[in-house]
């Protein structure tokens, strides 16, 4: 069994617990909480929209690809596989389209394969930074990001040779 | 963001036109589909988790948990008032726990409490970005998933390089914001 299974239905129960215990109505709470929701989708939904034509002109017309081509070679020099390149890149701007692409990666090399694995490590220590750029900002006024794309991206490539480096030996 | 999103589109489209210009609105019509189905889906995970989070603030849960992570707040995003406190140990928590789904509308509200109104990102909320672009989870519950859906022989074994991996790139962002935020202050 997986012990994070365990997390929500545990985390759930306690707060509604925690909520009878200190005289708190949880169901006028979670009703009060669950109609802000609407609001949030109206105004994300936007920039969800942008993003998501942008991420799909991006894999469709074959530029992913010619990006992903293009700076192979830096990539390789610093130890992450030209295979994994495309993976790297396309974890910046969506989650799915990342774990679309470890999937192609598990049925043409083997889902137990090095390969695999340190895809596996890539996608599971980074989030899509514009993904997350386009949605967490959106009820703020924050229009100029200063330098907070070029330091995410340079983390999530650290994490990346990290992962290709520490699956060869773990 | 609009440089970005622009250069993808000019240019992805522009191949198109050399290529198959017929796809082309397909194209775009399916990335607009991909948004109301994530939408819709994500609009079902914040009424939950929006529900939730709002008997944890009622009961006042969400200062303990923001008293508890207090230092860590403070030493990574420096003063914040309590409201965006609060927000911030919920998301941190939420992406520690591997709880991906909750972290959205805990994220949202935390940078809504820290704007300041300027059209320019603090240092602060850099901060906070970068520690939830290089998610620091304890366990990638989605790829544990994900290999076992294709017959793995041993799903879990990802766990521990991927903890060494999010563990870097969380460590290399904040080193990173920590060093450009001492040359770059804040602008109003």
């Amino acid at each position: 069994m997986n012990f994070s299974d365990y997390i929500i239905p545990i985390f759930i129960i306690s707060i509604i617990v925690y909520s009878v215990v200190t005289r708190k109505n949880a169901y006028n709470s979670f009703v009060f909480g669950a109609k802000t929701s609407f609001d949030l989708v109206l105004t994300s939904f936007p920039y969800i929209v942008a993003i998501f034509i942008a991420i799909e002109i991006f894999n469709v017309s074959g530029l992913g690809d010619m990006v992903s081509t293009a700076i192979a070679p830096v990539f390789n020099l610093v130890g992450i596989p030209k295979e994994l390149c495309g993976l790297v890149i396309i974890k910046l701007f969506s989650g799915c389209g990342g774990l679309a692409y470890l999937e192609n990666i598990f049925a043409t090399y083997g889902v137990d394969s090095y390969l695999a694995r340190a895809g596996c490590a890539i996608a599971g220590c980074s989030e899509a930074i514009f993904y997350v750029l386009a949605v967490y900002f959106v009820n703020t006024k924050v229009k100029k990001y200063r330098y907070a794309i070029l330091v995410a991206m340079l983390a999530n490539i650290v994490g990346a040779i990290v992962a290709c480096q520490i699956t060869k030996v773990l | 963001m609009n440089t970005v999103w622009y250069s993808v589109v000019i240019v992805g489209l522009g191949l198109m036109i050399f290529n198959n210009p017929q796809i082309a609105f397909d194209t775009v019509l399916a990335g607009s589909t991909n948004a109301i189905n994530l939408s819709l889906k994500l609009w079902a995970i914040y009424a939950v988790w929006l529900g939730l989070l709002q008997i944890v603030e009622d009961t006042k849960l969400d200062k303990k948990i923001a008293r508890l992570l207090s230092p860590i707040i403070d030493f990574l995003m420096g003063k914040q008032d309590d409201k965006a406190k609060n927000q911030i140990a919920i998301n941190l928590s939420c992406n520690l726990l591997g709880m991906g789904n909750a972290c959205t509308p805990s994220g949202i509200k935390a940078l809504e409490y820290m704007d300041k109104g300027s059209k320019y990102i603090t240092n602060a909320m850099i901060m906070f970005f970068v520690l939830n672009t290089s998610s620091l989870q304890l366990i990638p519950t989605t790829v544990i998933g994900l290999r076992i859906a294709s017959g793995s022989s041993s799903p879990a074994d990802i766990i521990l390089p991927t903890l060494i991996a999010t563990t870097a790139s969380t460590v290399c962002g904040i080193i990173l914001v920590k060093i450009f935020s001492k040359f770059s202050k804040d602008k109003k």
